[in-house]
């Protein structure tokens, strides 16, 4: 019997602590019955540990007992958790990266190739390990990613136009970006401005700080709008729309910005892009940097309403070709 | 080596075919209550091999969806637990029996012109 008791015992270590003994209590009465009705009241210890081998591994005994197979990340998160993973990962280097830029020219810290390497040896995993753990517990509480059990009508399926489809690599790269320009406005707003290169001073740039929150706000609904088409992995109308106004938003504040700086370099008596010219010439570091804010913005604004006309032409075709095809559909019925 | 890969491709086929047999097999011999050995000899009995490893995960599944019951007996030489069908576990029985019915004369049809190669 005493087999018998270390194979019970050993099934119980795998077995679901709900139900455990009293599947254990019928594992032993099953496993009696059948000794008694193979070998007779005193069957010896080979004939039990004969029929322990049939009865199988306990490990895999126990295993038949689990509701469903079990899973780590089962396949209905797996799809997500895959594109999450890459997500963090891009995050994690492109954050890692702009550490090292901070530090290096903040610092002035040495740059070495091996304490990159060691320092990303160290985040990837702690980060990888995170996501993990967070699909974990989904996975336990049994999530769903989306309502499957929702009735769904084929016709309603989307239509197949690749100018509808999000460029997921696009999404990414707009993600992570704004993710650490949001990071680093947020965190670290006393480093918003510029560095010199000769001398390594550093100054900060006051317009960008008046209009931080705006900002903020802008980057955090844009990363929110790209997780939700990465999420839905096509555009809509409405998600059109939405990026309709985020650029728009967008436009407003380079629009203040670019104003500000204006503002700025009219006080210094240096607003004209001929003076910032002779700013560099006489080393004048903090009106250079301050041109070079603005003329970024300033391309940044152009940049962005072309989006806006680009989205727009967008809509105008995709709704030309749902029309077309919606004619032809009535045209074939008929 | 590939030998070896085709059996293991014919077990796992086989187990597959047999999964779904196995539901209406233990229902259909639980209308009175048995416990899992006694069950699982009368299915012997009649030419159903069963490994006890098997069966009595499935009862217990069969249980949680509410298809059986059952509890504990002491009475005997030893505890046993004995399961029988429940009221809903009739219902799908009958359900399920229609449905292998059907299945088989489909099957007998498809599998007429090759039934001798199969023998």
């Amino acid at each position: 019997m005493n087999l018998l008791d270390r194979y019970i015992h050993e099934v119980g270590r795998h077995l679901p602590r709900k139900n455990r003994s009293d599947i254990q209590a019928e594992l032993r009465s099953s496993f009696v019955d059948t000794l008694e009705d193979r070998f007779g009241q005193d069957a010896s210890e080979e004939q039990t540990s004969e029929l322990l081998k049939e009865f199988g591994q306990p490990r895999d005994v126990a295993a038949s007992y689990h509701p469903q197979s079990q899973y780590l990340i089962g396949p209905t998160l797996y799809p997500i958790f895959r594109m999450v993973i890459w997500i963090v990962i891009a995050a994690v280097l492109g954050a890692q990266i702009l550490a090292w830029g901070i530090g290096i020219f903040v610092d002035g810290d040495a740059f070495s190739v091996w304490e990159m390497l060691a320092s990303l040896v160290a985040s990837v995993p702690a980060s990888l390990g995170w996501v993990v753990i967070t699909f974990m517990i989904l996975q336990y509480f049994d999530a769903k990613p989306d309502l499957e059990n929702e009735p769904w009508d084929p016709t309603m399926l989307p239509e197949i136009n690749p100018g509808q489809d999000t460029k997921r690599g696009e999404l990414i790269v707009s993600l992570v970006f704004s993710t650490l320009i949001l990071a680093l406005v947020t965190l670290f707003p006393q480093w918003v401005g510029f560095i010199t290169f000769p001398g390594g001073n550093f100054y900060p740039n006051p317009v960008i700080l008046d209009y931080l929150t705006l900002i903020q706000v802008s980057l955090l609904a844009t990363i929110l709008m790209n997780i939700y088409l990465l999420w839905k992995g096509s555009w809509t109308f409405l998600t059109r729309v939405i990026k309709l106004g985020l650029d728009a938003f967008g436009v407003v504040i380079l629009a203040f910005l670019i104003q500000g700086h204006n503002a700025w370099l009219a006080a210094k008596g240096s607003s004209s892009f001929t003076t910032w010219i002779s700013s560099i010439g006489s080393n004048n570091w903090e009106l250079v940097g301050m041109h070079a804010f603005r003329l970024a913005f300033v391309v940044a604004f152009i940049v962005t309403i072309i989006e806006i006309f680009a989205t727009i032409f967008r809509m105008v075709r995709s709704k030309m070709a749902s029309d077309v095809s919606a004619k032809d559909f009535v045209l074939k019925v008929e | 080596m590939i030998k070896q890969t085709q059996h293991e491709q014919y077990q796992k086929l086989t187990q597959e075919l047999r999964r779904g047999i196995l539901v209406l097999a233990a229902l259909s011999q639980l209308e009175e209550e048995k416990y899992g050995y006694a069950l699982i000899n009368s299915l012997a009995e009649k030419g159903l091999d069963i490994e006890q490893g098997t069966l009595y995960p499935l009862l217990r599944r069969l249980e949680s969806q509410g298809l059986l019951q059952s509890e504990w007996n002491v009475e005997g030489s030893r505890p046993r637990r004995y399961y029988v069908i429940s009221p809903e576990g009739t219902q799908t029985l009958e359900k399920l029996t229609g449905e292998w019915r059907e299945i088989t004369q489909v099957m007998e049809k498809l599998l007429a012109g090759i039934a001798n190669k199969g023998e």
